[in-house]
């Protein structure tokens, strides 16, 4: 990351190389490339990290509270909500003031998140959540089609550029707004880290801890509203990183604990954006391309991949079935994922594991455990 | 049976008269005056060249999507296998747009646009038929693989838009769907490519009766699943392919009319085959006149003249709800 940050601060044009950035800080005003790196690069960096840990923060909260690998913000039509509340004014050409357009994305978010589950059905298998997601996504993607139709030719480049998640151009005043939001989300995250360690060996099991499910997944929903909508309103949705950072967290610790997870999810996703972001600037020097196009591109292959292995490992290791597997989560969580939260391949390798009769061929509910799908049938 | 075609055919004839009343530019005496030979030759001129071919695209790309979509729900045994999630429409999309970016095709070329739609909707299925194993996969695993690559060709084509700004304006409407604008060049070229691949499909109907039975069935019948299957989704992604280089990526026609038409038809697709076409074709005619009356009265309503709702939108969010319903209807096992 350190290596990545230090080449978001040297290159582009002007070149400053790294041995000078910190004279070029230090000296703020005075040269061109202490304006350049100050006033320009600095803060797209931290932009980039902030952007990038909420991300992948966000990512892990739902994942683990839908207990599903897929169950990222772009699925479940969290980030087309976003979207679609901050460009709707810009092409609607109100003029809003700054503090509220936060709001704005909020209330998309939160229409978008909670429309998929409502329809969806908290506690269905996972791939039903997810092609739920999907529809609602698409609904969302072409209401916002619809507003950029009517645009013209100008705000249509700007308003693609933001949908696809940039970094470019943003300064120190669009950091500003996000610290407010951040307040409210990091201790919200702290307080729900032990929640969510609960919430994956089912909810019949969480009830039993005292947890309540449904309100926990809705709590986690929310917090992952709080800390994805403003992130997109200050640089568009940047696509994915939401799904490759938690996964990346647990291919590198696959013995920890939700709680160890999200600091490593959110490292991961900073690392991930600021990454993605050099290329961004680089690859077709003069005109820049957004981030998010790099991180769609490289993240969705790079997280099934992961996902693939992921699934193939744990189903080798697989040895306790049932109930054992659920009482040695508490120690080894890894283990015990619930094959309804593991998603599909994950869900096969169960079925294969534990010789219980399958519901069906290639059926996704795990055969023995009972978990919310009974709930909500 | 017959009874159920006979009202869905007065149905389509009622879609395609609302259609060509709806339009703005003119009133709908104005339409009866033209029809009975009248009218001046304005009126003549949008009623022959832009109202009656934009008319017979819409009902023949919704037919055409329609029979895809109940060819891949069969061929794939997953009721939710639209050509939209399994990287067909989106594959084709980026092949039009690649070509258009790289000046091999354009507005006045419109054959190389099939083309390259075709090639591109080819290239997203064999991507998806790599990734999930090669249709031994379950049907859940296949639809979260298909969604998963439908996000990556979406990425690949906002690349390509990002290195050809120009061609946005004119590509943003094509990403939705739209009817507007389609003349007999259109229907010429959609025309001939959907009855071909259209009769194959239906001449595949047995085959692919099996196959919805499964594998092993198929094979005990003496048929080659595979080769089956390759011929089905090859007939699939022609047809998907000409739709969306005659109107651009239509929304969920293809997910969900097959739904319908297995509802209204039954599952003998020896019948519901040809149902599809004429439920698809239905649904797109009546979304494309619900569209321009909308957009008419949105006009009217917020008295500026560029406001236009396209097509897609409109069977997008249509589609959206849905399949809602057929997610939550389906057993959970299904999925």
């Amino acid at each position: 990351m350190a290596a990545s940050s230090v080449c978001a601060l040297s290159l582009g044009t002007p070149y400053v190389p790294p041995h000078r950035l910190v004279g070029a800080v230090l000296d703020g005003d005075s040269t061109l490339a202490g304006i350049v790196v100050t006033e320009l690069r600095v803060p797209r960096v931290v932009l980039a990290l902030v952007a990038g840990a909420c991300l992948g923060a966000a990512g892990l909260v739902l994942q683990e509270a839908l207990r599903n690998p897929l169950a990222v913000p772009e699925m479940l039509g969290v980030s087309s909500g976003a979207a679609l509340g901050v460009a709707a004014p810009l092409v609607l050409a109100l003029s809003l003031p700054a503090a509220v357009q936060p709001l704005l994305a909020i209330g998309g978010a939160a229409l978008g998140g909670g429309l998929t589950l409502l329809a969806a059905g908290l506690g269905r298998s996972p791939s039903a959540v997810l092609l739920t997601g999907a529809a609602v996504a698409a609904a969302l993607q072409a209401a916002l089609l619809v507003l950029m139709v009517m645009a013209d030719q100008l705000d249509l480049q700007l308003i693609y550029r933001y949908l696809l998640g940039s970094l470019s151009a943003r300064t120190w005043d669009d950091i500003a707004g996000l610290w407010p939001w951040l307040l409210v989300a990091v201790p919200a995250l702290v307080l729900c880290a032990p929640v969510l360690s609960v919430m994956r060996l089912g909810d019949e099991d969480a009830e039993a801890l005292g947890v309540r499910a449904q309100r926990a997944r809705l709590a986690a929903l929310a917090i992952a509203v709080v800390l994805i909508a403003p992130v997109t309103a200050v640089c568009g949705p940047v696509a994915w990183v939401g799904f490759l950072a938690p996964h990346l967290a647990r291919w590198f610790n696959p013995s920890a604990g939700a709680v160890r997870w999200l600091p490593w999810s959110a490292a991961w996703g900073a690392a991930v954006v600021m990454v993605a972001d050099v290329p961004a600037r680089l690859a077709l020097a003069p005109v820049e391309t957004p981030a998010g196009a790099w991180t769609a591109l490289l993240g969705v292959p790079a997280g099934i991949a992961l996902m693939r292995s992921g699934g193939r490992g744990r189903a080798a290791r697989r040895a306790p079935a049932g109930a054992a597997a659920v009482r040695k989560a508490l120690h080894g969580p890894r283990t015990a994922v619930s094959a309804a939260a593991a998603g599909v391949p994950r869900s096969r390798a169960a079925n294969d594991a534990r010789r219980d009769p399958p519901g069906a061929d290639g059926a996704c509910l795990p055969p023995s455990r009972p978990t919310g799908t009974e709930d909500a049938q | 049976m017959t009874r159920r075609f006979t009202a869905l055919a007065a149905l389509a004839v009622v879609c395609a008269g609302v259609e060509l009343v709806a339009g703005r530019g003119m009133s709908p005496g104005v339409v009866w005056d033209v029809v009975n030979g009248g009218g001046d030759a304005t009126e003549r001129h949008i009623f022959f060249q832009l109202r009656l071919p934009r008319l017979l695209v819409s009902l023949g790309a919704g037919a055409c999507l329609a029979v895809a979509g109940l060819v891949l729900q069969s061929a794939l045994r997953n009721p939710l296998a639209g050509p939209e999630v399994t990287g067909v429409t989106p594959g084709a999309v980026l092949g039009a747009v690649t070509a258009t970016a790289l000046g091999l095709a354009g507005w006045d070329s419109p054959l190389a646009v099939v083309l390259a739609a075709c090639t591109g909707g080819c290239a997203g299925a064999a991507l998806l038929w790599l990734l999930a194993g090669r249709g031994r996969g379950d049907p859940a695993q296949t639809a979260v693989h298909g969604v998963l690559v439908s996000a990556v060709l979406g990425g690949l084509t906002a690349m390509v838009l990002l290195v050809e700004p120009g061609e946005l304006g004119s590509v943003v409407q094509w990403l939705v769907g739209t009817t507007e604008g389609r003349v007999w060049q259109h229907w010429h070229l959609l025309w001939p490519w959907a009855l071909v691949w259209g009769a194959a499909a239906w001449l595949l109907a047995g085959p692919l009766t099996l196959l919805r039975c499964g594998d092993d069935i198929t094979l005990a019948a003496g048929l080659s699943a595979r080769r089956a299957r390759t011929l089905a989704l090859l007939c699939a992604v022609a047809l998907t392919a000409g739709a969306v280089a005659a109107v651009g990526a239509l929304g969920f026609v293809g997910l969900l009319v097959p739904h319908l038409a297995v509802a209204v038809f039954g599952a003998d697709l020896r019948v519901s085959l040809p149902g599809a076409a004429l439920v698809g074709a239905v649904v797109v005619c009546g979304a494309d006149a619900a569209a321009q009356v909308s957009s008419r009265l949105l006009a009217q309503g917020l008295d500026s003249g560029r406001l236009t709702l396209p097509v897609g939108a409109l069977t997008a969010c249509l589609g959206a709800a849905l399949l809602l319903v057929v997610v939550r209807r389906t057993p959970s096992r299904t999925f």
